[in-house]
């Protein structure tokens, strides 16, 4: 019997029947191991072109999977770059031998997206220095290797700070461009990958290409929020600021409902300069607002604190008190409320990091507290991200999901501020039906030192996911979003239009081949 | 002597194998899988997989190739036929559900998983001295010797690797013998596109039908020393009167033993130190006796739990424990009948096809499901499964202590 081979972007037909596995995912989702021709070929030919490949297991079995957990691949070897000549040598080989290459940066995907399963992995952590410091310009020249918080870091030492990154600051900055990139002020400065001003970028066929809004402005469409399919990022130019402390404010509900709304009040009116809804299950909702300044704080506080239906820390807790004295078999849920209030708010005022009340260090203050209270090895984040008007549905319906799986979960909520109607947002984490403002929320299961079945994990993660598909929504993709829905989120016509531009734009279908098509 | 050195080594090359061979194999573990026949190999089964076994294929193995399907390829869902001659059929929710030729979806999927397969290699005994596991296997009379980190057990009901690790076990449950009969139609009013099964006291322990390649299958379930054909005639003259199946003399019959109790009671075996036991060895068998799906997960989780104690560092008997719990709470869910009165632990809804019938006919099937399980009386399951479901409703899960 022979075994067919599966090219990637092509959906073979099913032999079953048409209609089987109905709103499940028509496409594999963990491949397997590809196996290639002419390896010793390829490697041979990088090494004259002196570009190293690592084979050794030692060095690819560290990336054996990404932080999602669930899916694993090995590849056959590891490329660290030195330059993007490295990387444009590198796309040119593998286009020649028909090598997949997967990039990966802080391999911060949950569902495999930076895992190579075969092939060659470009390791981009390589690629790691802050060129230039522009404090006239406001902008900072990075390679898009490096971390968030080592960018952070170096622009610190200027009393720079750059604007938004997501809440991980173990993401690199290349990768976040690739797929948003979500902050607690991107109500107010929109993803991360939207401060973006120019870019040096490896097209599929190993061209090094500038561009930016003005030059070559398809290209800078695409690969912004372009999942890795149009180009490795390897230089960005990044808008910056001033370096400010903040205050941050707690406001307290019970109903998710009501935070929703109130969230959304201020992101539309822009009234802070963060704001964000975290959660202890969908019981105690913490919305949480911060300022850079005391005028822009004084302006919330006259205008539209008055206007917020959450309650102050004393009331909340009269309140929750009465619920669960009413309800005593619910008293490890509340047992577990308190002690997660009582060990996780002080984490944000630590005295190290404060100075006169307020925050001097955003970076490490969210990172720890994300890292310490919400991460840990493995990241189940599955997200959704919806118009303003549909949103308070998902998140419930998401929210009933997360009972239904996990007894501690978080759920974490956020507003993402459009730039205009850009062809970057098509097939993206924004979705179709959204203007002005989209919101997004993130679903995320408190895993503690429970082990959990990759299924398990994997279903809870597919029921958020479908009701996206339900709903007509898109996802945050934070962390990525199983290559299977993709079809049935964005419809075959915007899918195949995609994957035209790929075949185009990558022939030999090399480049991140198993993240979306 | 030579001495074949791997990581793990699985035994069987089923489905339960590679569910457990893609996982390993994927993250990089070498991966020697022991077949005592020579591949594809035949393997007696009614090959209706059930819609989540079917997502899992497709996602790890991809796209079902037309030549691992029957004919036909499909199966919409289960027919249930009563003795008060009221049928209910019932469509699956994840849509039609592959008809799979298992000799050849069998070869595909360990063949997919990328796993170095040893054809017509017996498994012969293993010692686990706590740091690797000593495995002699034979092949054309010759011993062959292996040395694996970790021995998984994929062997199915009559499980070599669990003999080696219980020798008292087999002994210890009650055994079943299915056997089916291939027979060409003259006349066969029952649909194509469904599994048919009887709820009948007196036909056998389990009684099905369907189409499969032009012929009708008929197949029954019955205590191990029972007649095939005493039983098989038994059910053939039943379904001519009663549903007017006129088939001709059998063609082909298959038969084999199972070890169908130990997932209703949760009395599962999973192995000790570094031998694991997984899919039907282990006890899993779905419903309808569909044991495809969950050996393909259980496999996937014995891989997935060595994967995880390697990283980890820990007991990889700890670790596949606490993973496979999932597993153990679906496939004993769907005998729990908490679980089956106040939510669907089930792939197709039974409840909802009762409730459209009359009064009458419910009040009759209900009648007759009782009827039929009380043949079950003498192994003593019941107090168990209700033991086990009212834990599994205050604990949330079912007790780990009673697994081997």
């Amino acid at each position: 019997m022979q075994i067919p081979v599966i090219e990637p972007g092509c959906i073979p037909p099913d032999p079953v029947s048409p209609d089987s596995l109905k709103g499940i995912p028509r496409q594999q989702t963990n491949p397997a191991r590809r196996s290639i021709e002419n390896w010793k070929g390829f490697v041979e030919h990088l090494r004259s072109q002196s570009v190293l490949v690592r084979e050794e297991k030692s060095e690819s079995s560290v990336f054996v999977t990404d932080a999602g957990g669930l899916a694993f691949g090995l590849p056959h070897g590891v490329v660290r770059p030195n330059s993007a000549e490295d990387i444009s040598k590198l796309l040119k080989a593998a286009q020649r031998f028909r090598v997949p290459v997967t990039v990966r940066g802080g391999g911060l995907t949950t569902e495999g997206e930076s895992v190579a399963f075969g092939g060659i992995l470009l390791d981009m952590s390589s690629l790691n220095k802050v060129l230039e410091i522009d404090t006239k310009a406001m902008t900072v020249r990075t390679q898009a290797g490096i971390f968030w918080h080592q960018l952070a870091e170096i622009l610190r030492r200027e009393g720079m700070d750059y604007l938004s990154a997501p809440l991980n600051l173990t993401a690199s900055v290349g990768g976040t461009l690739g797929v948003g990139g979500i902050d607690v002020n991107s109500p107010r400065l929109g993803c991360s990958c939207d401060q973006a001003i120019e870019l040096q970028v490896v097209t599929p066929t190993g061209d090094i290409m500038h561009c930016s809004e003005t030059e070559n402005p398809e290209l800078f469409e695409r690969v912004l929020l372009g999942y890795g399919q149009f180009g490795v990022i390897t230089e960005a130019v990044l808008k910056i600021r001033k370096f400010s402390p903040l205050t941050m404010q707690y406001y307290y509900y019970a109903s998710l409902t009501t935070a929703i709304e109130d969230l959304q009040m201020l992101s539309k009116a822009d009234a802070a300069d963060y704001a964000g809804i975290l959660t202890i299950l969908d019981r105690a909702i913490t919305l949480l607002v911060a300022f850079d300044s005391d005028e822009r704080q004084k302006d919330f506080e006259k205008k539209w604190k008055p206007k917020l239906r959450g309650h102050g820390e004393f009331g909340f807790g009269l309140l929750m008190a009465k619920y669960y004295l009413l309800r005593p078999w619910k008293i490890e849920e509340a047992l577990y409320i308190v002690s997660r209030r009582f060990t996780l708010f002080p984490e944000f005022n630590r005295a190290e990091f404060m100075r006169d009340g307020k925050i001097i260090d955003r970076t490490v203050v969210f990172s720890r507290a994300v890292w310490k209270f919400w991460g840990g090895r493995q990241m189940v984040i599955p997200d959704l991200s919806a118009k303003a008007e549909k949103f308070a549905e998902a998140v419930e319906r998401g929210n009933a999901v997360c009972r239904k799986y996990f007894k501690y979960y978080t759920l974490y909520c956020v507003g993402i501020k459009l730039k205009g109607n850009l062809p970057r947002y098509e097939m993206s984490c924004i979705p179709p039906d959204a203007s002005d403002i989209a919101y997004g929320c993130e679903f995320e299961p408190m895993l503690r030192d429970t082990d959990y079945s990759r299924d398990y994990l994997q279903s809870f993660k597919n029921e958020i996911y479908d009701i996206g598909v339900d709903m007509g929504l898109s996802y945050y993709r934070f962390g990525g979003m199983m290559k299977g829905y993709i079809r049935s989120v964005f419809g075959d016509e915007l899918v195949e239009k995609h994957l035209a531009m790929k075949k185009a734009a990558d022939p030999a279908m090399i480049l991140n081949p198993d993240v979306i098509f | 002597m030579n001495e074949i050195i791997t990581d793990v080594v699985i035994v069987g090359s089923s489905l339960a194998a590679s569910g457990c061979a893609k996982r390993l194999v994927d993250a990089g573990f070498d991966v020697i899988v022991l077949e005592r026949h020579a591949l594809p190999r035949h393997k007696v089964c009614s090959g209706i997989l059930s819609p989540r076994g079917h997502r899992f294929l497709f996602e790890n193995f991809g796209p079902l190739p037309r030549e691992i399907l029957h004919e036909p390829t499909f199966c919409k869902g289960v027919t249930f036929h009563f003795p008060s001659m009221v049928s209910i059929p019932m469509d699956f929710f994840g849509g039609p559900t592959p008809h799979l030729n298992r000799q050849f979806s069998d070869y595909w999927a360990i063949k997919r998983s990328g796993a170095a397969v040893h054809e017509k290699t017996t498994f012969e005994s293993l010692q686990d001295d706590g740091k690797s596991v000593n495995i002699i296997a034979k092949k054309a009379g010759a011993e062959i010797r292996y040395k694996a980190r970790f021995v998984v057990g994929a062997d199915g009901p009559k499980s070599r690797v669990r003999h080696s690790v219980y020798p008292d076990y087999n002994k210890t449950i009650p055994w079943f013998m299915v056997g089916q009969k291939f027979q060409a139609v003259i006349e066969c009013p029952l649909d194509d596109d469904y599994f048919h099964f009887w709820f009948h006291p007196e036909l056998g322990y389990y009684t099905w039908s369907h189409a499969r390649n032009g012929r009708q299958i008929l197949g029954v379930g019955f205590p191990l020393g029972g007649n095939l054909h005493r039983y098989h005639a038994n059910v053939e003259e039943y379904v001519r009167n009663k549903h007017g199946v006129k088939l001709e003399k059998a063609e082909e019959l298959e038969g084999c033993s199972h070890n169908f109790g130990p997932s209703l009671i949760n009395r599962y075996v999973f192995g000790k130190g570094n031998v694991l036991i997984t899919g039907q060895a282990a006890g899993f068998f779905n419903m309808i006796a569909e044991g495809m799906s969950c050996a393909l997960h259980s496999g996937a989780i014995a891989g997935e739990s060595i994967v995880e104690a390697a990283q980890s560092n820990r007991p990889v008997q700890q670790v596949y424990r606490s993973l496979i719990a999932s597993e153990v709470r679906r496939c004993t869910d769907q005998w729990n009948p908490f679980r089956i009165i106040f939510s669907n632990p089930h792939e197709a809804d039974f409840k909802a096809a009762l409730f459209k019938l009359d009064k009458q006919d419910q009040k009759l099937v209900l009648k007759d499901i009782w009827r039929f399980l009380k043949i079950y009386a003498p192994y003593k399951w019941g107090r168990q499964i209700l033991s086990q479901s009212l834990i599994r409703e205050i604990n949330g899960e079912y007790l780990p202590s009673r697994w081997l």
